[in-house]
């Protein structure tokens, strides 16, 4: 009876030995959890109760992967054991090399997640957090401060604290602390600046991912500020046209000499707000005068491209108040719309000229929109007009209606009062 | 006004005839009134069925060129009729589905693209890369004799 | 009054003074005189109630005002799904006073169901379906019904968006009678949803069955009016009274208000020309807001208050049957007033004072559900 039973156990035993030499899936017992749920302690439960949600739970990972130890052990000193790679909880400047020795090895991170990047502790050590992490700075972010230390979830679910809808408020967790950011000479109003910008209105109100947050300029793991001059290349990825008439102006070269950011010198870096014929006025909405003097050839441009831009602007608003006015009328402007949206675009071109900084470039798109503008506000003009033709016509018909009335009423009592007739019975019945 | 005729005297028979014919005169010009819009309403418009479910391009397939595509207004909206190097045409709804701007055909890169952020869909009008979370929707077309005719959707 | 005799001679002989030859041909050939005799005869007496007998002929004024806006709308729209929402947009932007011609006739099927419904009280309060008048009084009733049949189905025409689901919860309540009810709501339908299917039959019902069933109807009320004569009230009869020809005297003062009627609806037609608004999408949501026309309204507010079930019957099948039986309390009214009783003419303001109750409630604007 014994020898079937040793043999199964035996040959199960090899089973497992046989192996490929990996992190293998769990041991029939996690002690650590169990210890450590039971004890009840703020310090050591948590982490304890939150792992059962983390990915790598699910993936068959234990505690013993990461703090070293061993599981099966019933007391203290022996889970605990140094000598079995027992590290407590690890220093922060331990922490990217302990995740990087599964997230750095693709051969490993294949078997788990094909597609998943390994090179995110090589970028981390070019950003500016792995760069102070080395110089033994512990207060900056590493691999726990933004994925978590427990219930890590993937990034794309939306429960992770770097999952799209959740990056920039993790970013701010430190990066909006006073205190914190004065230690390292860095301003702690980015988040504040970003949320008054048209990308966060994008991002929060119209929930179109595609409008950038903090990791789409700054990168995920090699975070750092776009240098000077790279900052037209990212604003660039999504604003192609402008950044490409940008390099042909004569801004470009000038910009790179005096070591301004590009877009970021006009536009703001975090604060982006919706630009406006503003910018190229004087005052304080003015971002030329900054630099060109008033009367200089340079501030002639910016005044000679504001004023072609709003009045194309105004003609638009002109015609499309028009056309508004012939809508309400009942009148149908199905047509209209269209030469009007036609002359949008345009404007939306003609203002995206301006960054060829060449006032005839602007002017040119300019004339394109009046164009099409004039033909709209026509055709509103016109429906205008079909409405009073209609009006016109209407009192006109009244009026006749109106005489044939005073005619029927004339006659009416030019005929006068009926007879009298003495009253019959009524309803009387009628021989059928 | 006009006190009740009685009906005689040499006075009275004038009364009631320019009565009459005040009467007949206006109720005539009433009529008229609403005969005139009714006989317009009769003749046909010049553009036969331009609102209705399809719209005929006053643009002859020829005059397309192979592996081109342009901007045609239907019904107001932008749409973009596009035709491929084999000569087939077909059209596409030209609103971007991101915010709104009108789309071009790129030649070079036989796809379709949105300048205002660097959105681009594919011939068919699937969303192939950047901002936009849509399609572009494609609408039927075909040639009735030499011209152009795109169905609604 | 014509004293020509029957002559074979080809020359037509002139009779009364004053009549012109063509109307001596015409006589001759179409004998009308007992037509022109009974026109001529009818009379109409002046009383303090007279202005409610202008009512009936406004009625039908506006119904022929529908018949040749409605005909002239023919040429132009098309009664399918994919086009006709198009063909109306058509009528209003392309058309020369296409626009006017439908605003007309939108504006128009509301007027004529008001001065129906008018009519109707009218009659009612002035007891005029006393006997020998009580068929006339039906065949009024059935029109009635007819009258807001077309106003039903005309409105589901222009296939936008209001006019699909306000059909969609019209064709609902038939389904509610118990048994054939959801055999009749198919039937309505043309399927088990309003589709095209939908507009294909109600187009039809719109400008063939119930035209052709209202001039039957319409033909035999107006001869039974002709039959009868003007009724008199009970307040007013027997005394001493003026009255006047119906040809020529009564027609012009009706014809001063079918004029007044016409101007009315072209002033409506150019300054609030009639919506179309958005094509109807049967996958898109209802919007908020959706209701029938002012007429159904009272039964569409009534049928929202309406528990959902009241001793095991369903509230909805209750309601139905509610305006089932008041449509037959309707028509046979004749029979329901009892001599020297008040207790009808009580009943029906009780029943009007709730209905307008229902139809002020119904128009109320609906708190929105969420925060704007």
């Amino acid at each position: 009876m014994r020898y079937p039973f040793f043999a199964v156990l035996f040959l199960a035993a090899a089973a497992g030995l046989a192996q490929p030499a990996r992190p293998a899936p769990p041991p029939a017992v996690n002690g650590c959890i169990e210890c450590h749920t039971v004890l009840d302690d703020p310090r050591i439960t948590p982490p304890a109760k939150l792992f059962a949600d983390d990915v790598h739970a699910k993936a068959g990972f234990t505690c013993v992967f990461c703090h070293g130890g061993d599981a099966r052990q019933e007391s203290q000193e022996d889970a605990h054991d140094p000598k079995k790679g027992f590290i407590g909880k690890p220093r922060p400047q331990q922490i990217p090399q302990l995740c990087g020795k599964c997230h750095s090895d693709p051969a490993l991170m294949k078997q788990y997640d094909p597609s998943q990047r390994v090179d995110q502790l090589s970028e981390y050590q070019t950003s500016g957090h792995g760069k102070a992490l080395a110089r033994g700075d512990q207060t900056v972010a590493q691999c726990a401060s933004c994925h978590g230390a427990h219930g890590i979830q993937p990034v794309k679910d939306s429960r992770s604290p770097v999952s799209p809808t959740k990056v920039a408020q993790t970013c701010n967790h430190c990066h909006g602390d006073a205190a914190l950011m004065a230690a390292h000479k860095l301003p702690s109003d980015p988040y504040a600046k970003w949320s008054r910008s048209v990308h966060y209105r994008a991002r929060v109100e119209r929930a179109d991912l595609s409008a950038p947050t903090c990791n789409s300029c700054h990168g995920n793991h090699g975070a750092a500020p776009p240098q000077v001059g790279s900052v037209t290349n990212v604003c660039g990825t999504c604003h192609v046209t402008f950044a490409d008439q940008f390099k042909l102006s004569p801004h470009w070269e000038a910009f790179k000499e005096l070591g301004l950011p590009g877009c970021v010198t006009c536009h703001e870096n975090h604060e982006i707000v919706k630009p406006s014929e503003a910018f190229l006025a004087e005052g304080d909405q003015g971002k030329c005068s900054s630099c060109h003097e008033a009367g200089s050839p340079g501030a002639r441009a910016a005044a000679a491209m504001r004023t072609d831009l709003v009045g194309l602007d105004g003609e638009i608003q002109q015609a499309s108040r028009l056309v508004d006015r012939a809508t309400e009328a009942g009148m149908e402007v199905s047509k209209v719309r269209f030469d009007l949206v036609a002359a949008s675009n345009a404007l939306t071109k003609a203002r995206s000229q301006i960054h060829l900084f060449r006032p005839s470039a602007v002017h040119e798109a300019v004339a394109e929109g009046l164009k099409v503008a004039r033909k709209a506000a026509a055709g509103g003009q016109a429906r205008l007009k079909e409405r009073d033709f209609r009006q016109r016509g209407l009192f006109v018909s009244l009026g006749l209606i109106l005489l044939t009335i005073v005619a029927l009423v004339v006659k009416i009592r030019e005929r006068g009062p009926g007879p009298e007739e003495p009253g019959d019975p009524g309803n009387r019945r009628e021989p059928s | 006004m006009e006190s009740a005729a009685d009906g005689h005297g040499p006075g009275a028979i004038t009364r009631r005839s320019w009565a009459s014919w005040f009467l007949g005169t206006s109720l005539g010009a009433t009529l008229f009134a609403f005969l005139y819009p009714v006989l317009n309403y009769l003749v046909p418009p010049e553009s036969s069925e331009p609102s209705l479910s399809e719209f005929e391009l006053d643009l002859k397939a020829s005059d397309v060129a192979p592996a081109s595509g342009r901007i045609v207004p239907i019904g107001g909206k932008p749409v973009l009729l596009l035709k491929n190097a084999a000569g087939e045409l077909s059209a596409l709804t030209a609103t971007c589905t991101h915010l709104d701007c009108t789309v071009q055909y790129r030649a070079e890169r036989s796809d379709v693209w949105c300048a205002c952020h660097n959105g681009t869909y594919d011939l068919k009008g699937r969303n192939v890369s950047g901002p936009p979370p849509r399609p572009l929707t494609p609408l039927e077309v075909y040639v009735r004799g030499e011209k152009i005719v795109i169905k609604r959707a | 009054m014509s004293g020509a005799k029957r002559s074979s001679s080809s020359v037509p002989e002139p009779s009364a003074a004053g009549e012109s030859r063509l109307r001596a041909w015409a006589r001759d050939r179409l004998g009308w005189d007992d037509l022109a005799h009974m026109a001529e005869k009818k009379r109409v007496p002046v009383h303090r109630y007279t202005l409610f007998y202008y009512l009936g002929g406004m009625a039908l004024f506006l119904f022929l005002v529908q018949v040749a806006t409605g005909i002239l709308l023919l040429l132009y729209y098309r009664p399918s799904s994919a086009e006709a929402f198009e063909s109306v947009q058509y009528v209003m932007a392309d058309v020369p006073f296409g626009w006017l011609i439908r605003s007309i006739h939108s504006w128009g099927a509301n007027l004529f169901v008001g001065v129906v419904f008018a009519h109707l009280i009218s009659v009612f309060f002035l007891k005029a379906y006393r006997a020998p008048r009580e068929m006339t009084w039906v065949s009024g009733g059935v029109l009635l019904f007819l009258a807001l049949g077309f106003g039903f189905s005309g409105y589901l025409l222009p296939w936008n968006t209001l006019a699909f689901f306000a059909t969609k919860v019209g064709t609902d309540v038939p389904a509610q009678i118990p048994g054939i009810g959801h055999l009749l709501s198919r039937i309505l339908r043309g399927g088990s949803d309003v589709t095209g299917a939908t507009l294909s039959r109600f187009y039809g019902i719109h400008v063939a069955i119930l035209p052709a069933i209202t001039t039957l109807i319409l033909g035999a009320h107006l001869l039974l009016v002709q039959r009868h004569g003007m009724s008199v009230p009970r307040s007013v009869e027997g005394k001493t009274r003026r009255t006047i020809s119906f040809v020529p005297d009564f027609l012009m003062r009706d014809m001063v208000g079918w004029l007044a009627a016409v101007g009315l609806l072209a002033a409506l037609a150019a300054f609030f020309p009639w919506e179309l608004g958005v094509k109807a999408d049967p996958f898109a949501p209802a919007p908020a807001g959706i209701r029938p026309e002012w007429y159904f309204l009272w039964m569409f507010q009534g049928l929202k208050y309406l528990p959902s079930k009241i001793a095991g019957i369903p509230g909805e099948t209750l309601g139905v049957f509610f305006f089932g039986a008041l449509a037959a309390a309707v028509v046979a009214v004749p029979w329901l007033d009892r001599r020297g009783k008040r207790g009808i003419a009580v009943a029906a303001i009780v029943i009007l004072a709730l209905a307008a109750v229902l139809t002020v409630l119904a128009l109320l604007p609906v708190p929105s559900a969420g925060p704007k």
